[in-house]
């Protein structure tokens, strides 16, 4: 009986979580053009709907009943299979992302995560690392140097950023002592780590832009060099899927940003989960904001930037860190 | 052998070449207008001026006007040079009108060229410009004299070249006028080429006025297949339309130039009515349904009377790719023929003059012109093969003496001697003819005194390098091989001798390499009227305009099982016959052929076919559709129907082809691709074909004291059957008359300009006189004319008795 | 090799350039940029409810247009056919009754156009010209195949005076020979007057 109760309360978060998700993905896409656009003194989507409100389902439904090609060369199953690795690793992510404190319901605690998982960074880890065969295979797949280019780039960022981007995290697990995000939450609940940690903020914010492939980091799609990248010869929904992973990462990144930095669901007055949204919308305005200022990096800076840069601050960050806590006596 | 220097490179050239060729050797392109390689220098346009830095000549010279000679150093990137040329060309231009994008000369026009090449771009003279009255010189030419800048090509092209002498230069200083004295028609059937020698638009296409630009046409090298002399041109087809022709120079064969007849002979190929649907008893069907019911037909008259029972006539004019396949099936499956000629006479005559050109006498056209004294017997060169004539005018400039023996009113534009000999005597001349050469003295025959055959034996013997051309339409098979012996006894005498034989369709050469017991359709008919025979297919082969006996012929096909046709020109046996097969002019199906005098020639295909744009959109733009087919493009290469016919399934047949092509016949061999363009190895073919023996039958019936022989003859323009449907060329033609001597007219009770009715065996041939004093008494002369309905006596030469020819009362 | 170099004469950056204070410098006054441009009132014209007045040259519909006096520019010279870098513009020429070469059909195919007014550059006449019209989308697209009909236009169009038929010294029914702009009387050969 508990347990057939714990599924279907389980089941019910996910499709809460996955329908907001998806939801707030499309409305990210208008937010952008619309924020993008004012950034540029352009008006943005203005057609559908007011304000250009209903542009995200004009767009799911152009996407959707477009025609889906599959180039001839192409290796059709590891073709087909692409977009959606990139898009499920995007969404399971935010499996263990706590929303709020647990709260009561008809006499129980229900935790507001999917599963709180005592691994729940490395889980994190992992499925950022499986998201780049997405790109990697999208682009191999579809037998097009443009779409093989991206692939290769987009393989080749990841791999340098994944570095930067784990060890800027663990002095965040050091202070809080867990791998749990919940057990991280909770370690923020006086001070967020931002006010301890602005340097492994600082990386952690640009390594997980670069793990998103946004500007200044969207080498692996360069529009002006590579047509549209590794996502150039699909089409329809297929490319919606590329376009969702894209978006839900953004989410992902506000969620993990406000997770290991901003003191999660902590805050006065307002109810935690509005918190937690809120402090995700922000890291999404400054994204979009960076992408209507900055140009994209050159490929060599893109490395030197990571591997000459982000990795030696961060191991120098840890052992700061470790020198403070095993000296000073923090936490 | 002087070696010169031009833009610092060397160059050996031969002993009077002009500097200007010499460079092309090297190939620097001198400016030039006036030089012509056929027409040579004169100077008159200034524009080709280079700088003599060393040697022999200094300074600005004209490089078409000087000799190369050894220790020369041209440039001709000097800077005076180049001042030099601008300053010519804008001198030229001074007078010139604004109306190149009203011109059609303009997209291929050399005034253009120089002129932008030359970076004159905007006049800067500010008086007034000369201007000229332009003439009608006919439905061929388009004349404006506002264009011309003075180069004097036409006038040297018309009077030198050609040697007619109604087109030419007049005024003076600054008026000079290049036309004709009175507005009215050319007179030259060359006139065409005109057009392409003049550098601007004073002469340009009429038939093909404001059809297009040069650059928008499909250009392909082709071959002309209105005689057998295989003239090289250039065909431009647009929309799906034949629309011009140019000569395309080819030194061996026609020179720079081509006759008018084959300038504007290719309107069968896009007119109106050429059939392009597939027909079964008159009633249209897929093409592939219509083969499929022609080769059921024929599998069906094979099972129930033989192989045997299907017969085969063949075009002396289609492809040698069509007489292959068409060989091949016939000697595959066993069907008679294929016959080549329309009577027994003729394809003996053909055959006796592929047999008896061997290869040291063989000659080329371009060669006649460097030949001594050239005897023509039997030929009418301006009417039969019209560029022999140019030919031999070159032979006359040369200071070569052309003798012309033949029994009609044979007309050259140049001083020439002609033996009107009736046609029963031609043999007993060239017999004491090759007596007197070989140095026997010949008993005189029956000649007329200013006919010396000593004299004339005399000359030739005398000659440095005799030619001997002889035609096949009028003689006999033992007049032609007589023709053949005269040549090798001049061999014997000189070791250089000539023979030139014009033959009857454009690839007649290839048709006599068919059998060597040659076929006709005069024996088919027989074998049909027997009940031999009860499948005829007729390949390319228009039996209804060709064929000398209209009556026979239906009569023969009202007896066959079956007909099929397979043709490119609108006949009424295209409806009556079972199966109709629309078939591809050589413009889309291309191919080789062989001219008289043995040479392989290939024709490109110049456009895919298809019905032209011009009826599709009916004048109007092109129809507002969308579509993958093309409106009329059923026809196939004929060809490829007939291994279509032949084959058993709907194979491929282009390896059919390749082996049809390899056993045609071991003279012609198509394996190498240097072959095409050289003469073929005439040894392979057999000698010993035709003997001339002593003598012929005795000429039981051949000149009676009382008969006339009736000539059906070709016309330069309007007996020729598939440019006689060209409309600029209709309007060429001159209407059909019958020629006599006029004491004949007298004897016979004629009138001139009264038409005459010939009856023979209940036919009837019905045509207005005409006196012409250069024929041969005895002798009448009728044009093979599209108007005249000539094709009733089953023969071109038949004995007529002068009490069978009436004046026809009105 | 080392002669193989490429010279630049980029020189290397100074130190304070490329110190890390002017590239903070710069990315702050990236962001505090387009932080402005947030409040600024966008520069866009909507397009349907607002339409610009487009310069008389721009590109756009082409069409054929007439002399002063009312007659057909077009002589179907080819040279738009011909320069057309996608092979849009097909006509046919002809000779009218009164000597004028004209375009017995001219067919431009709006679906293939690129609008570069290289035809219009050619156009040796001043028929063809392009017009700031370019409101031309239809959903069938044989709409968008033009014929003769469809581009006439009665004036003159940017050119208001020009008559090729003027200055050309072909014989028509309005101007003979000698008749034309800087045309003197014909020649007479018959005469031996200097």
């Amino acid at each position: 009986m508990n347990y057939l109760l714990g599924l279907i309360v389980l089941l019910i978060k996910i499709a809460v979580m996955l329908g907001g998700l998806l939801l707030v993905a499309s409305y990210l896409v208008w937010l952008e053009r619309k924020l993008l656009a004012r950034l540029q003194i352009r008006l943005g989507p203005n057609r559908a709907g007011i304000f250009g409100l209903l542009q995200p389902i004009a767009d799911a439904i152009k996407l959707l009943t477009k025609e889906e090609i599959v180039p001839t060369a192409a290796d059709g199953f590891i073709f087909r299979l692409a977009p959606a690795v990139v898009a499920v690793t995007a969404m399971m992510m935010f499996a263990v992302v706590p929303l709020g404190p647990d709260i009561r319901l008809f006499g129980r605690s229900v935790p507001m995560v999917i599963t709180d998982l005592n691994v729940g960074l490395l889980f994190v880890f992992a499925l950022s690392s499986l998201g780049v065969y997405g790109v990697a295979l999208g682009g191999w797949a579809s037998n097009s140097k443009f779409a093989l280019l991206g692939g290769i780039r987009g393989a080749a960022q990841m791999i340098s950023y994944e570095l930067a981007l784990g060890l800027s995290l663990v002095p965040v697990v050091m202070l809080a002592g867990s791998f749990s995000l919940t057990a991280i939450v909770d370690a923020q609940s006086g001070v967020p780590f931002i006010v301890l940690q602005p340097v492994s903020f600082a990386i952690f914010v640009i390594s997980a832009m670069a793990e998103s492939k946004r500007i200044p980091f969207d080498l692996p799609e360069a529009e002006n060099e590579l047509g549209a990248g590794f996502h150039t010869e699909y089409s329809g929904m297929r490319f919606g899927l590329f376009f969702l992973g894209e978006y839900v990462h953004i989410q992902v990144l506000g969620a993990l940003t406000a997770v290991f930095f901003l003191g999660g669901w902590h805050g006065p007055w307002l109810p935690p989960v509005v918190w937690l949204m809120l402090k995700i919308f922000i890291v999404a305005l400054i994204m979009i904001w960076i992408r209507g200022t900055l140009p994209r990096l050159r490929y060599d800076q893109l490395m030197a930037l990571g591997w000459k840069v982000l990795i030696p601050v961060s191991l120098i960050n840890i052992v700061v860190t470790g020198a403070f806590i095993q000296f000073a006596g923090f936490s | 052998m002087p070696t010169l220097k031009i833009d610092n490179r060397e160059i050996n050239v031969p002993a009077g070449t002009k500097v200007i060729e010499a460079a092309e050797r090297l190939g620097i392109m001198i400016p030039r207008f006036c030089f012509h390689p056929a027409l040579g220098s004169v100077g008159a346009c200034r524009v080709c001026a280079v700088a003599f830095t060393e040697g022999p000549v200094k300074g600005i010279q004209m490089s078409c006007m000087i000799d190369a000679q050894d220790g020369m150093v041209v440039s001709t990137t000097d800077a005076e040079a180049v001042d030099f040329r601008r300053h010519v060309i804008e001198f030229l231009m001074l007078n010139h009108p604004h109306d190149c994008p009203v011109c059609d000369e303009g997209g291929h026009c050399l005034l253009q060229d120089l002129t932008v090449a030359g970076g004159h771009g905007l006049r800067r003279y500010r008086g007034l410009k000369r201007t000229h009255i332009n003439q009608d010189l006919g439905p061929l030419v388009q004349h404006e004299m506002n264009r011309c800048i003075q180069c004097y090509r036409c006038s040297r092209y018309y009077q030198e070249f050609t040697g007619y002498r109604d087109l030419g230069v007049m005024g003076i200083g600054s008026r000079v006028y290049f036309g004709r004295s009175a507005p009215g028609m050319l007179e030259s059937p060359f006139a065409g080429n005109l057009i392409d020698i003049c550098p601007t638009g004073v002469y340009t296409d009429k038939p093909s006025r404001y059809i297009g630009r040069r650059w928008d046409y499909q250009r392909q090298p082709s071959l002309c297949i209105h005689c057998s002399l295989g003239c090289n041109l250039t065909a431009s087809a647009r929309y799906r339309q034949v629309v011009r022709h140019e000569a395309r120079p080819n030194l061996e064969v026609n020179g720079h130039f081509i006759c008018d007849r084959g300038r504007y002979g290719y309107a069968y190929a896009s007119i109106a009515d050429r059939p392009r649907q597939a027909m079964a008893a008159g009633t249209p069907g897929p093409i592939v349904d219509i083969l499929a019911g022609a080769r059921e037909a024929i599998q069906q008259t094979v099972e129930k009377h033989g192989p045997g029972s299907v017969a085969v006539v063949v075009s002396p004019r289609s492809s040698l790719e069509t007489l292959a396949v068409v060989k091949e099936a016939c000697g595959q499956h066993g069907w008679t023929g294929p016959a080549a000629a329309h009577t027994n006479r003729q394809a003996l005559n053909r055959n006796t003059a592929v047999s008896c050109l061997r290869p040291e006498l063989a000659v080329s056209l371009a060669a006649d012109t460097e030949a001594h004294d050239v005897l023509v017997i039997g030929a009418d060169p301006l009417n039969e093969a019209p560029m022999l004539a140019l030919s031999l005018r070159q032979v006359q400039r040369r200071g070569g003496h052309v003798i012309v023996i033949d029994p009609r009113g044979v007309q050259l534009p140049f001083d020439f001697d002609h033996w009107a000999v009736h046609p029963s005597a031609m043999g007993a001349i060239l017999q004491a003819l090759i007596q007197e050469i070989g140095g026997h003295r010949a008993t005189a025959p029956d000649t007329p005194a200013t006919f010396d055959i000593t004299k004339l034996a005399r000359r030739l013997n005398a000659s440095p390098r005799p030619v001997v051309v002889c035609g096949t339409d009028i003689l006999t098979p033992h007049e032609i091989a007589l023709a053949g012996d005269l040549a090798r006894a001049l061999r014997r005498t000189h070791k250089v001798a000539g023979l030139f034989y014009t033959l009857a369709g454009a690839n007649a050469f290839a048709a006599a390499l068919l059998h060597d017991q040659p076929v006709s359709t005069e024996a088919v008919l027989d074998r049909i009227e027997d009940g031999g025979v009860r499948l005829l297919v007729a390949v390319e082969q228009d039996l209804w305009r060709e064929f000398p006996d209209r009556k026979r012929l239906q009569a023969a096909l009202k007896r066959l099982d079956h007909l099929v046709v397979l043709d490119y020109v609108d006949s009424p046996l295209n409806r009556e016959a079972g199966h109709f097969i629309p078939t591809q002019p050589l413009y889309e199906s291309g191919g080789h052929w062989i001219n008289q005098e043995g040479r392989l020639q290939a024709a490109s295909p110049v456009m895919a076919g298809g019905e032209p744009i011009e009826i599709t959109g009916g004048s109007d733009h092109p129809p507002r559709v969308f579509d993958r087919r093309i409106p009329g493009d059923e026809p196939l290469a004929a060809w490829r129907a007939v291994a279509a016919l032949a084959g058993e399934d709907e194979a491929d047949p282009a390896p059919q082809l390749k082996t049809a092509l390899a056993d045609f016949h071991p003279a012609v061999n198509l394996s190498t691709p240097e072959a095409t363009g050289q003469r073929i190895d005439l040894e392979a073919i057999a000698h010993d074909l035709v003997e001339s023996g002593p003598a012929p039958e005795p000429a039981e019936d051949d000149a009676p004291a009382d008969a006339v022989v009736l000539l059906l003859v070709d016309w330069t323009f309007g007996t020729e059957p598939l440019s006689a449907m060209a409309p600029a060329l209709t309007r060429m033609e001159a209407a059909p008359v019958a020629r006599l001597h006029p004491d004949e007219i007298a004897r016979l009770g004629l009138a001139e300009g009264r038409p005459v009715t010939v009856s023979l065996n209940g036919n009837r041939l019905t045509v207005p006189v005409q006196a012409d004093p250069r024929m041969a008494a005895g002798v009448m002369a009728v044009p093979r004319h599209h108007l005249l309905e000539w094709q009733v006596f089953g023969e071109t030469r038949v004995i007529v008795k002068r009490s069978q020819l009436k004046a026809e009362s009105e | 090799m080392s002669e193989n170099k490429i010279k630049t004469d980029e020189k290397p950056l100074k130190p304070a350039e490329s110190s890390g204070w002017s590239a903070l410098k710069a990315l702050v006054e990236g962001f505090a940029t387009t932080a402005k441009h947030l409040a600024r009132k966008p520069v866009t014209e909507s397009y349907p409810e607002f339409k610009r007045q487009l310069p008389e040259r721009s590109r756009a519909r082409i069409v054929l247009t007439r002399d002063p006096d009312g007659r057909e520019r077009c002589v179907a010279c080819y040279l738009c056919s011909a320069v057309c870098p996608v092979s849009c513009i097909s006509m046919q020429s002809a000779e009218q009754p009164d000597g004028r070469r004209y375009a017995r059909w001219f067919r431009i195919n709006f679906g293939r156009c690129i609008y570069c007014g290289l035809c219009e550059e050619a156009c040796p006449t001043s028929a063809i010209q392009l017009t700031p019209d370019f409101e031309n989308i239809q959903r069938d697209i044989l709409t968008l195949v033009f014929e003769k009909k469809d581009l006439l236009v009665d004036g003159c169009g940017k050119d208001p005076s020009y008559n090729f038929y003027e200055h050309a010294g072909v014989t028509t029914d309005e101007r003979g020979k000698g008749e034309h702009a800087n045309e003197a009387p014909p020649v007479n050969v018959k005469s031996n007057l200097p």
